[in-house]
């Protein structure tokens, strides 16, 4: 069992100019299932194969629990790794693949059979041990490279987007079941995705980055209520958050936020936000509505709605996605299905400003939720 | 795909064509060998004479042969080509792995030299391979004139071009996830490409020890140079020399010779004729 580690760890390749990976400090706690998120190429990889040691550490330094592991090779660091293309050795069977680290490190051949045995077992793979990769599904493969994992009972368990491979339904199943697993071997869990839903369903904390930066560390509920930035803000919930233009202007006590679309919609700022905001007071903001915080409250009074002009909508069995337009801006809302609005209609949906998001157009960062 | 019949027919009568010319020469020393001396030179395309008892009979005076010595050539000719095989596969593969994964400016220039010795022709280098290896036999003080390893090391220069050509190619289509994780398993390099590259590569090491077989079982011009017409090891094509004189050629023996010395190489491959053509599809669409 283990933390992760890393003081001021910066990741630069050779002959490229700017690191991938600048100057990180990131704690994942024992035990901890630690999701890290991001668009390709934001350093999350790069990340959990410093923790492999598949990828050396320009400088700084990575702890393994309260060991020093910069220039330990992947085989000491007590780690085990599933890949996303599940890198099982063709030319074995399954058994082998799963014993094959374990005879490497010379333990007794009960011993093996009994783990791997075990690991079948819990992964539902009993009956297939005898079998070629080749011979297997998509699924039993990833459960497979899951066992070889398993059965090394490592300290740290390196999963790199081990789901991307399968299809939608399996990639639900095995979401669960990976999650099982972790309650399971009690262990610390690192896992690349670049997937939200993953990321928001699996995650003790997550951490999402961007450019090799994290942006925002931390539990999927306070990523999902209050991001600190607009790329967060942007990455967590699915359809993504809707950001439009407002300037806030005070009028006799009160403050609004302005939204010029198709008219021009005044929106009362609750009282708890407004304090944040004096400063912004004449200025243009970002404003951030998730599509399903639209007509959450009974119907709102009319001065709190949002002009828009119906596009089209997809249906979604218990829901309608309606992709509408404010002014130049689109923007996506999810209601339940039995609301009825014509396509091509303009027409106002309230909006519940108490679950909005305020960011600053300039830093982008969160002003207030 | 579906060929229209005319096209098709064409093709089919051209391959007809290509596989009898291949197959004649084969068809001469087959259906020869089944007649005396006399006969050929009469006849040599014709079945006049040809019988078993006259077969039987020449097989006898081959083998039987004392200025050929068909058991200790026929030795000779195993060991070498045998030995150079697995040299190649084991070294070729290393090589290729290491070139292969090992993207340096070096490595590049290693795999470009190799590709480039392959456009040289054996004959522009022989007669300076033969002294360059008479003069580094007596500087290390091993025989490699009329010597096995001497061959054997020869055969390993002149395949490794190839074999490793073909190797890295091969090897480029192995994901790089496996090393990975054969490290993370524990594996050191060595282990590594023992216990996984090496195994993977055996489809397309069957289709390099079929090509590279057949020339080193053949060839007839490197061991009649490096190990000499009248030295004291002959491979077989070297020693099949035995029947031609400078006034006779002893054809029926000849023939019956050359027919024993290819006969090893069509059991072989009637026998792994499966692994070779898997080899050759699977290295295809992998």
């Amino acid at each position: 069992m283990a933390s992760i580690s890393f003081r001021n760890v910066t990741k630069i390749y050779d002959g490229a100019k700017t690191p991938v990976v600048p100057n990180l400090d990131l704690e994942i706690a024992d035990k901890e299932f630690v999701i890290l998120v991001g668009p390709s190429g934001c350093g999350k990889s790069t990340t959990l194969r410093m923790i492999a040691g598949l990828e050396s550490i320009s400088s700084g330094e990575l702890y393994i629990g309260d060991k020093l592991v910069n220039k330990v090779p992947p085989k000491d660091r007590d780690i085990a790794m599933v890949f996303q293309n599940y890198a099982l050795y063709p030319h074995m069977s399954v058994y082998d693949n799963i014993a094959f680290g374990l005879k490497l490190r010379k333990m007794d051949k009960d011993e093996i059979d009994k783990r791997v045995h075990e690991a079948a077992k819990i992964l539902d793979l009993d009956h297939l041990l005898q079998r070629k990769p080749k011979a297997l599904s998509g699924g039993q493969r990833q459960r497979v490279a899951l066992g070889r994992a398993m059965v090394r009972n490592p300290a740290v368990f390196l999963l790199d987007e081990p789901l991307s491979n399968l299809d939608a339904k399996l990639r639900t199943a095995m979401r669960s079941e990976i999650t099982r697993l972790h309650r399971r071997l009690d262990t610390t869990f690192v896992y690349v995705t670049h997937d939200q839903t993953e990321a928001m369903t699996m995650g003790d904390r997550i951490c999402v980055m961007k450019d090799g930066i994290i942006q925002q560390f931390n539990t999927p509920q306070v990523l999902y209520d209050t991001p600190d930035n607009l790329f967060v803000a942007g990455f967590i919930g699915s359809p993504q958050m809707n950001f439009l233009d407002a300037e806030i202007a005070e009028e006799g006590g009160n403050m609004y936020a302005v939204v010029r679309g198709e008219a021009e919609d005044k929106l009362l700022i609750p009282a708890a936000k407004r304090e944040a905001l004096k400063p912004y007071v004449g200025k243009t903001v970002t404003l951030g509505i998730r599509p399903e915080h639209f007509m959450t409250e009974e119907k709102l009074n009319a001065d709190n709605a949002l002009t828009v002009k119906v596009d089209f909508r997809e249906m979604l069995g218990s829901e309608y996605n309606f992709y509408l337009y404010v002014g130049e801006n689109k923007i996506i809302m999810r209601v339940p299905s039995h609301e009825k609005m014509p396509e091509g209609d303009v027409i106002k949906v309230p909006v519940n400003l108490a679950l909005m998001h305020f960011f600053d157009k300039e830093t982008e960062k969160a002003i207030v939720h | 795909m579906k060929m229209r019949k005319g096209p098709f027919a064409i093709l089919m009568i051209i391959a007809i064509i290509i596989a009898v010319y291949t197959l004649f020469p084969f068809f001469m020393v087959v259906l020869n060998s089944f007649k005396k001396a006399s006969n050929i030179v009469a006849s040599p395309v014709t079945t006049a004479g040809a019988s078993f008892g006259q077969l039987k009979a020449n097989l006898s005076a081959v083998v039987g042969n004392s200025n050929f010595n068909f058991w200790a050539a026929f030795g000779t000719s195993a060991v070498i080509t045998v030995v150079s095989l697995v040299l190649l596969a084991l070294f070729g593969g290393m090589a290729a792995w290491v070139i292969c994964r090992n993207k340096t400016k070096w490595s590049t220039m290693i795999y470009m030299t190799f590709i480039a010795s392959m456009i040289i022709p054996f004959q522009v280098v022989m007669l300076a391979l033969i002294s360059t290896f008479r003069d580094v036999g007596n500087f290390i003080d091993i025989k490699m004139l009329q010597s096995i390893p001497g061959i054997v090391f020869a055969y390993c220069g002149f395949g490794g071009a190839m074999t490793v050509f073909i190797l890295t190619g091969f090897i480029k289509g192995i994901p790089y996830e496996l090393e990975e994780a054969a490290a993370i398993d524990g594996c050191s390099p060595e282990g590594t490409f023992f216990r996984v590259i090496f195994p993977l590569l055996k489809p397309v090491i069957v289709t390099v020890t079929i090509l590279n077989g057949m020339w080193i079982w053949n060839d007839y011009l490197l061991p009649s140079l490096m190990l000499g017409q009248n030295g004291p090891v002959k491979t077989l094509p070297v020693a099949v020399q035995a029947f031609v004189g400078s006034y006779v050629k002893q054809w029926d023996l000849i023939l019956t010779a050359a027919l024993l010395a290819i006969l090893p190489m069509i059991i072989i491959f009637i026998v792994a004729q499966k692994q070779i053509m898997n080899g050759m599809v699977e290295g295809a669409i992998k």
